[in-house]
């Protein structure tokens, strides 16, 4: 059994980032052809962590190299509650309280360590990224409590058994608005377009990034491919009904992620506090008129 | 182009690295970075190549000079060039840096980059086509490939000899050696 | 019917002394002044709109021995019927130790312009706040803009002089 645990937990982590980084590559791919160029091959993620990690890396102090790690750590240990078809290494122990409390630490460990590189950039993407994190985490704490309070449970692989059975959650009407309302939220997750202001490359020079050299690149990176598999994955598995085995999750993932993809292509970007009003407005009043329907309609189950 | 050769990748994965994933610091001094926008857009696309535009030396290996280089602006192409982690490759492009071009009697340009930066590769013309930016870049593997590409062993060699140099030029500069001057210079030459 | 730049003209040769106006055009007024009246001309054309001081230029005239500096000014709001006018405030200064008071309570933008024309042309302009460097990285003991600074001779003695790293390796 313990052995099945390790195991489990040594696939699901290997996986997340071979499909995180098939992701990077993807969205490179996509993106270069919607611009109508061939972009690059799509293991270019791959070659640029190969590069990095044979490049000189400049640190400025303990609190630098230990973030990013601390970050990178966050977004393996959430990966481990979550279903990736019927895998869920640590199912018994944790449910969404959990995963919310944890998806905090991967911009915290980024902040505490972009904090050491005393850049002026970096503190001005670091004071965006937790401001967005700050506006994203209102709706989405909105959305994940009518969800379980929908469902009358807060164990994310319950969430799927029960969807198993009744139809994903987007076919209950009850759970229709704060679907919705985690659309609207995930690009900000994601840090797609339009919320694509913490890196902003052309006006603050790629922000908490901006110090980073060599293999702390390389890892900031992997934390990103697995910060885009988890905040999908989270998607699928509450609203698009998970998935019986791993290959049926891939692709439903994999359709999320290039709808997203579409939207990353052609949005402009948003000034902070555009993002913040936009936030704390829209998904946030959807998620609450849900919560209120739900409230109101009784428990289903 | 041997991106797909998996037995070199396994062979020297550092080497076919830095071929296929060069992310191009560009200087934009004078009229040189016109052509840029057109060799990273759509109609020339250079991320095929692997070639993409950052926007810090810590993340760039390859620095591109396009257009002629006052005074004032060496100051920032040297902290510059120092703060890009190694390996790391420079390219000239345009006659100005090269001799100078049409600032051959000027009194505040720079005639010759090299004295002051080590420079792996130029791309003469007034101005290049964006073409030319790519036929630098598969050089620029070939340079790479036979261990050529040294421009960053040279400026840790003959660290003190560039220092002299910019001094010459820019009066006292006022950041510290990035290699200490404790060293000779035959250490140096064993260092890299 | 006279045009705007005639009209001008009669006023500024009313209100003072020793100054010549041409309207070469319709569009162009050319005043020539001595250097200090330049304020007072300055601030009488400021008060009749034109407010706007688009440039101070300097030409080297060295056979003369002067340095003539060129104040151009423009409205930036005009009349219905006024034709668009430029006028150029011309003056003449010595070419040893050239000095005039500085126009910045009359023209606050004229600030730059002027340590641009004392870091080039090494013209000290009288009450000016800061006259620090704002172009050039170097000193220069001619400076660079005047007509006998030899730009050649320049670039032999000081450019030419650095010598290739592989050169200077090979010396020792």
């Amino acid at each position: 059994m313990v052995m099945t645990t390790i195991l489990e937990i040594i696939f699901i982590i290997l996986l997340a980032g071979i499909i995180g980084l098939f992701f990077l590559g993807l969205s490179r791919k996509i993106m270069a052809r919607i611009h109508w160029r061939y972009g690059p091959p799509i293991t270019q993620p791959l070659i640029d962590i190969i590069k990095l990690f044979n490049q000189t890396s400049m640190s400025h102090g303990f609190l630098f190299n230990f973030g990013i790690i601390f970050s990178l750590a966050g977004s393996v240990v959430v990966l481990l509650f979550l279903p990736f078809g019927r895998i869920c290494p640590l199912s018994d122990s944790g449910g969404l309280l959990v995963i919310l409390y944890l998806m905090l630490i991967a911009p915290l460990g980024l902040a505490l360590s972009g904090g050491e590189a005393a850049n002026p950039y970096t503190s001005i993407g670091i004071s965006r990224k937790l401001l967005l994190a700050f506006g994203y985490e209102l709706p989405l704490l909105l959305i994940l409590l009518t969800v379980m309070t929908h469902y009358n449970t807060i164990s994310i692989v319950e969430i799927v058994n029960k969807q198993f059975q009744a139809g994903w959650s987007f076919q209950h009407l009850s759970l229709l608005l704060p679907g919705i309302a985690y659309i609207l939220i995930l690009p900000a997750i994601l840090g797609f377009r339009p919320f694509e202001l913490i890196q902003a490359p052309q006006e603050i020079s790629s922000g908490p990034m901006a110090e980073y050299s060599g293999k702390f690149l390389a890892l900031t990176t992997i934390q990103h491919a697995f910060n885009i598999f988890i905040s999908i994955s989270l998607f699928t598995n509450l609203f698009l009904g998970g998935a019986a085995n791993p290959g049926y999750f891939f692709l439903k993932i994999l359709a999320v992620f290039v709808i997203f993809l579409f939207a990353n292509a052609v949005f402009p970007r948003f000034r902070i506090e555009q993002a913040i009003k936009y936030l704390w407005r829209w998904p946030s009043i959807l998620a609450f008129a849900g919560l209120i329907i739900v409230l109101i309609t009784g428990k289903n189950f | 182009m041997d991106r797909n050769n998996l037995g070199k990748w396994l062979k020297s994965p550092g080497k076919m690295g830095q071929k296929y994933s060069l992310h191009a610091l560009y200087f934009c001094t004078g009229c040189g970075i016109i052509e840029i926008p057109p060799s990273i857009t759509t109609r020339w696309d250079a991320e095929r190549f692997g070639v993409i535009p950052v926007a810090t030396p810590r993340q760039a290996n390859l620095f591109l000079i396009t257009g002629y280089v006052s005074v004032k602006t060496l100051r920032y192409i040297i902290r510059s060039y120092e703060q890009m982690p190694e390996p790391k490759f420079t390219v000239g492009f345009g006659s100005c840096p090269i001799n100078g071009g049409m600032y051959w009697d000027s009194y505040n340009t720079i005639k010759h980059l090299d004295k002051y930066i080590p420079v792996d590769g130029w791309i003469a013309g007034c101005m290049p086509r964006p073409e030319a930016v790519f036929v630098a870049v598969t050089h620029l593997w070939t340079l790479i490939d036979k261990g050529m590409a040294d421009g960053y062993n040279k400026y840790r060699a003959n660290y003190q000899y560039y220092r002299e140099n910019q001094e010459k030029i820019l009066g006292k500069l006022e950041w510290p050696p990035l290699f200490s001057k404790n060293i000779k210079h035959e250490e140096y030459r064993t260092i890299a | 019917m006279k045009n705007t730049g005639q009209l001008l003209k009669e006023k500024l040769l009313l209100s003072f002394e020793d100054i010549q106006a041409e309207v070469s055009d319709e569009h162009r007024l050319t005043v020539n002044c001595r250097k200090d009246t330049v304020i007072t001309v300055l601030s009488f054309l400021n008060n009749s709109g034109y407010d706007h001081l688009a440039l101070i230029s300097c030409v080297d005239w060295i056979k003369d021995n002067v340095l003539e500096l060129v104040y151009i000014l423009t409205a930036y709001a005009e009349d219905k019927g006024k034709a668009k006018m430029n006028i150029l405030v011309k003056t003449r200064i010595t070419r040893e130790k050239p000095g005039l008071h500085t126009v910045i309570p009359v023209f606050e933008n004229a600030e730059p312009y002027e340590r641009e024309l004392h870091e080039l042309y090494g013209i000290h302009f009288m009450g000016h706040p800061r006259l620090t460097p704002l172009f050039l990285e170097r000193e220069y003991k001619i400076p660079p803009f005047r007509k006998d600074f030899d730009t050649r001779k320049y670039v032999q003695e000081v450019f030419d002089q650095i010598p290739f790293v592989e050169d200077k390796k090979a010396e020792k």
